[in-house]
């Protein structure tokens, strides 16, 4: 085993991140398994329906590059939802309802990175805290039962495609792109890649530790509301449970992207492969007739053996 | 002054961390529910509390001992469930509780090893196991339904002497706590790993010789064990398997471990500061019962609780 990992080829392949084999081989079964599934049509609908995962990620990733996790943006697209889809807010504008969302997420964000950065509480409890205590709050509001429609301005938005391509997916393309360039060019990206490798190195060479760290939760508070937009328009409904296994699923996607706790590395697209193979892994498992407790063991199965994958390499480093 | 409070949050240097602060909270709370309502004081009532609060003491003794070695078990909840479901399966108690046990222990065991072997981070590792043992509970009873062995349900709804079942589980569980964590040389190597780990020396407990790995391992299966005694107690309570029982007792269990004065980062912490702070649960969720505030809104504020506790304790690492 040790030997093997020392081999230069074995060592150049664990350093790509598992998402990109996982999604080759979850392509080439689909391809064995229903060719006719893989045309631009059928793929753009089930890429289409992951895109809220996809955002919810990008913020993810990043709070995961600075040691931290986000376990609140079910909370907060539920929520979103509910303040949308129950009619608080009779004959409000899309964009009056845009700024709200906007707003909820970046006030949850900021919340969780000042317990996170500055009081330097378990990231994992205060996000999963701020998570329940959303839910519960929206259950409350809505005693239970879902709430009513979505404006329908959502949907006609939503359903809109340039060419083949339905717009959610360039929309969460760009975003990627928008992220990875972020964190290339530009001095907050350094500094949440200093963050990330060793927070006290960071703090004695300069780089504010609690700003980055709190800058990164609001962030991600940010695309959990963007998130929770387009959960919203692709539901069309009011739910008491929309949402709700995202931010775990989130985590999945992120750790088999190659982001890891305690290291500062990953990028942007690996986590972006994740999602897909996410979007691939529930249309094998549908077509294999595979129903929701067993997709609960696969996603379970996949962030641990992820994290497995990385304990060990980081051992053998 | 200064005595007062520091003898009420717990001296500073202090192994057991604050718990008489706890204490008031209960006896503060138990006033206030009984000025508030006439059913607090009520014989029924007062009786039901101790079943009530059973389940989750047992949960959150189990969670005190991996939170002592600075980890976290997040898959407590699901091995509630999941012991509900096997116990519900139909079949001989002398076959089913053994194995409830077994299987528990071998819960725990992956989650130690994963930890301790593969480098995986407690949280992440307890994460994905919660989510397997839910799939798998889903698996065997998709709805709630079936009967457990008569025994069991005897064995919590009964009484012995005249004193109800349900106290002598108490005794047992923090009699075998007690023995693990004050009575034996594992108990002491909890607080010495848990020191390193909150210190941000990881392997300071190593370096002096204590078989690190083997004692996180057996604090993982101890934790699993107790959400399954846990779970058997639940399952004699509504005498059928349910796959949701366990929903969010993790976060309760945690709540109530730090409540009690128990420091998350690990090593500080005190057996009956976890009782205490399980009876704060406890007694909490019976007086908004008693005062029917809306079983939504008492998980936001069981939430917001758990937020204000862990906010209030200090630690020097950032992130997870």
């Amino acid at each position: 085993m040790a030997a093997a990992l020392a081999n230069p080829v074995m060592r150049r392949l664990l350093r790509v991140p598992p998402a990109y084999y996982v999604f080759a081989v979850l392509l080439a079964v689909l391809w064995v398994a229903r060719p006719n599934m893989l045309n631009l049509n059928i793929m753009g609908i089930f890429v289409r329906q992951i895109v809220p995962l996809g955002i919810l990620v990008l913020g993810q990733l990043l709070v995961m590059r600075v040691r931290s996790i986000d376990l609140s943006g079910g909370g907060v697209i539920l929520l979103i939802n509910y303040t949308i889809s129950s009619g608080v807010f009779p004959g409000a504008s899309m964009a009056f309802f845009i700024v709200l969302a906007l707003a909820i997420g970046l006030a949850v964000g900021f919340f969780n990175g000042l317990m996170v950065g500055v009081r330097r509480v378990s990231a994992v409890i205060v996000t999963l805290a701020v998570g329940i205590v959303l839910v519960g709050f929206v259950q409350y509001l809505s005693s239970g039962k879902p709430p009513g429609d979505v404006p329908g301005m959502f949907a006609d938005i939503y359903n809109t495609k340039l060419g083949p391509v339905p717009t959610p997916v360039i929309f969460w393309v760009a975003a990627s792109a928008a992220l990875s360039l972020f964190l290339s060019r530009t001095v907050f990206g350094r500094f949440v890649t200093s963050v990330g490798e060793n927070v006290q190195a960071a703090h004695f060479s300069g780089v504010p530790v609690a700003r980055t760290v709190v800058l990164t939760h609001t962030l991600a508070g940010l695309f959990a509301g963007i998130a929770a937009l387009v959960q919203t328009a692709s539901i069309a409904v009011g739910s008491v449970r929309v949402g709700l296994d995202l931010p775990i699923l989130a985590v999945a996607a992120t750790i088999l992207g190659g982001v890891v706790f305690g290291r500062g590395e990953g990028g942007v697209w690996g986590p972006f492969f994740g999602v897909l193979s996410f979007a691939l892994l529930f249309v094998v498992m549908t077509t294999f007739g595979v129903d929701e407790p067993g997709k609960l063991i696969a996603q379970g199965l996949i962030i641990l053996l992820a994290a497995i994958f990385y304990g060990i390499r980081s051992r053998s480093n | 002054m200064t005595a007062i409070s520091r003898r009420l949050t717990g001296a500073r240097g202090s192994r057991q961390g604050m718990w008489l602060l706890p204490l008031l909270i209960v006896l503060a709370i138990a006033l206030w529910l009984s000025l508030q309502t006439a059913q607090f004081l009520n014989g029924e009532n007062l009786l039901n509390l101790v079943p009530q609060a059973m389940p989750l003491v047992i949960t959150a003794v189990g969670q005190m001992f991996v939170i002592l070695l600075g980890g976290l078990d997040l898959s407590v909840g699901s091995m509630i469930s999941f012991t509900t479901a096997v116990l519900a399966l139909g079949g001989p108690a002398w076959a089913l509780i053994p194995a409830v046990f077994v299987l528990a222990a071998l819960v725990g065991f992956s989650n130690g090893f994963i930890i301790t072997r593969f480098n995986v981070h407690p949280i992440i590792a307890t994460l994905s196991m919660q989510y397997i043992l839910l799939g798998i509970t889903r698996v065997l009873r998709p709805v709630s339904g079936g009967t457990v062995p008569d025994i069991v349900i005897s064995a919590v709804a009964g009484s012995f002497l005249g004193i109800p079942m349900p106290v002598f589980w108490g005794i047992v569980t923090l009699a075998v706590a007690w023995k693990l964590l004050y009575g034996s040389r594992f108990g002491l190597h909890l607080f010495a790993i848990g020191g390193g780990v909150s210190s941000g020396v990881e392997d300071a407990a190593h370096n002096f010789g204590i078989a690190d790995r083997r004692n996180i391992v057996l604090a993982y299966v101890i934790c699993a064990c107790f959400a399954a005694l846990a779970g058997i107690f639940l399952a004699g309570r509504i005498v059928s398997g349910d796959p949701n029982v366990g929903l969010l007792f993790e976060l309760d269990a945690i709540t109530a471990v730090a409540i009690g004065g128990t420091q998350l980062s690990g090593a500080i912490g005190s057996l009956h500061g976890t009782v205490i702070g399980a009876l704060v649960m406890a007694l909490l969720a019976n007086g908004m019962n008693l005062t029917n505030v809306s079983p939504f809104i008492q998980t936001t504020i069981k939430g917001a609780i758990l937020l204000l506790v862990v906010a209030l304790q200090s630690r020097k690492k950032m992130g997870l």
